[in-house]
């Protein structure tokens, strides 16, 4: 149950990875992940790969992920969820609002 | 053997041969045609005894008009037995052909009073069918959206929106959890202050022991110094313990902070996984919903299939009775057959009536009789022959 966070400089990339659950407990790891990256033009890229749980509040922090990065003029691309996570993206209607790679 | 002989012989055979007829075909038409072979007989009779009588007049004249009268006698005889025979046949087949008519009018009107009942019934059929489609749709008479369809499509609506109203509390939460840390923080940062401020009260606690002690050395003299110094010490405490109170109180806020931070973080937190199960029972509902419907939709199809074909089955059967009229035409042939029957019967009797007259020109005006009223038979059934129609032809009609 952790974040990490890997920002490469080269091509502007900073990808999030969770593992397991995507819940509250992690909020304040989520928030430090990003809120550091000040530039612009960013490409901000969740890995949810390893990630089997999720929870509302996951959903949460994914939107307020993507008010920092349309803040920052840079965009957000969630990867590889599972099924379960892809469902719940899916009621949340997130396709609408990011790119959803699969 | 004599030629009379044989020829009462020969009629004695057609008779049965008649009876036997009626027997085995009730058709009058065979029966018609038995009636003019023995009438043919016996105008094959009387000729030959008009062959033979010039002959007779050569030789024994006495003898041959005993015989003549012997003869004449005897085709009264058969006459009347034979008028008798026709006009017990003659009555029989116009009761039957009464009764067929009857029968067959009573049939028909039953029939097409029972396919009038199946229309109307395969009518209202289709309207209780109708009615029931409609209601099995919708269920509020009043508004025609409140079909399941509408419903269940409302339902998947209402749990989008509350899966967004989850999401923006969620959302809305960790905003809160953002600024509580924030808040937090800014305690953290007034600790330190206090910190110093405790530095602060305890340094300015030993100075005013200083002063005190200094006081002390200088006597008499710093007796009033020795009072201030006391006075700033005791401050210095009371400072002390202040800080001791805010610290405290701050520490309180972080307690009931903590409980926020609790709170919040349940109103963040919502497990998706009832969501999930109502959005997929959903989906189901929805196929469910188009399924009875794709096959509500059939059936109302195959249903209106039905209904002209009922009407078509309907009509056919209808059409059909026409043979009704058909029946009758040849009913009435039939009749009009037994007339002409009837009227050589007539004549017949007035061999009876007119015991006078002489046979030979009695056989005469029967000879004219019978092929006069065979010609009238003959034309009408050729007039029958040309309005005979088949069943197919006639038009649809209702009776």
């Amino acid at each position: 149950m952790s974040v990490s966070c890997n920002i490469s400089h080269e091509n502007n990339q900073v990808v999030i990875s969770i593992n397991e659950r995507f819940d509250f407990s992690l909020h304040q790891q989520f928030r430090d992940s990003y809120s550091q990256c000040l530039d612009q033009q960013l490409n901000y890229v969740l890995d949810l790969s390893e990630t089997d749980y999720m929870d509302s509040s996951a959903l949460g922090m994914i939107l307020l992920l993507k008010d920092h990065v349309d803040l920052h003029a840079s965009q957000l691309v969630i990867r590889k969820p599972s099924d379960t996570v892809n469902k719940i993206l899916e009621i949340a209607q997130f396709h609408r609002l990011m790119t959803i790679e699969h | 053997m004599s030629q009379s002989e044989k020829e009462i012989i020969l009629t004695g055979c057609l008779f049965s041969l008649l009876i036997f007829n009626q027997f085995w075909f009730e058709s009058s038409l065979i029966f018609t045609i038995d009636i003019l072979l023995l009438i043919g007989l016996f105008i094959h009779r009387s000729r030959q005894q008009l062959a033979n009588e010039p002959a007779d007049k050569h030789g024994e004249t006495s003898k041959t008009s005993e015989l003549t009268d012997i003869d004449d006698k005897l085709i009264h005889e058969v006459v009347f037995e034979l008028q008798q025979f026709l006009h017990q046949e003659i009555n029989i087949i116009e009761n039957e052909l009464g009764r067929t008519k009857t029968l067959v009018k009573e049939a028909v009107e039953g029939i097409s009073s029972s396919f009038k009942n199946l229309q109307c019934l395969s009518e209202e059929q289709q309207v209780m069918i109708r009615e029931l489609i409609k209601n099995s749709t919708t269920f509020d008479e009043n508004d025609e959206n409140a079909t399941l369809e509408n419903f269940v499509s409302q339902s998947n609506q209402t749990l989008g929106d509350f899966v967004s109203v989850i999401i923006d509390t969620s959302k809305k939460s960790l905003e809160t959890m953002g600024f509580t840390d924030e808040m937090i923080e800014q305690f953290d940062s007034i600790f330190k202050l206090l910190a110093q401020v405790e530095g602060l009260a305890s340094q300015t606690n030993l100075l005013a022991l200083n002063a005190a002690i200094e006081a002390a050395r200088a006597g008499d003299a710093g007796r009033g110094f020795a009072v201030v110094a006391n006075e700033v010490r005791s401050l210095s405490v009371g400072s002390t313990e202040l800080n001791e109170d805010i610290r405290n109180e701050i520490g309180n806020a972080k307690g009931i902070i903590a409980k926020l931070r609790n709170s919040v973080e349940q109103m963040a937190s919502a497990d998706m996984t009832s969501t999930l199960e109502a959005k997929d029972k959903m989906s189901d509902m929805m196929k469910h919903v188009e399924t009875v419907n794709q096959h509500t939709y059939e059936s109302v199809e195959s249903l209106a299939a039905i209904a002209p074909k009922i009407t078509e089955a309907v009509g056919i059967g209808v059409r059909s009775l026409q043979f009704e009229d058909l029946t009758r035409q040849s009913l009435d042939s039939l009749q009009e057959n037994v007339l002409s029957i009837h009227e050589i019967s007539d004549v017949l009797i007035s061999f009876e009536q007119q015991k006078d007259l002489p046979v030979h020109q009695q056989l005469l005006s029967l000879k004219d009789k019978c092929q006069h009223v065979y010609f009238q038979t003959k034309q009408a059934e050729n007039g029958r022959s040309v309005k005979q129609i088949t069943m197919d032809e006639g038009e649809i009609e209702l009776f």
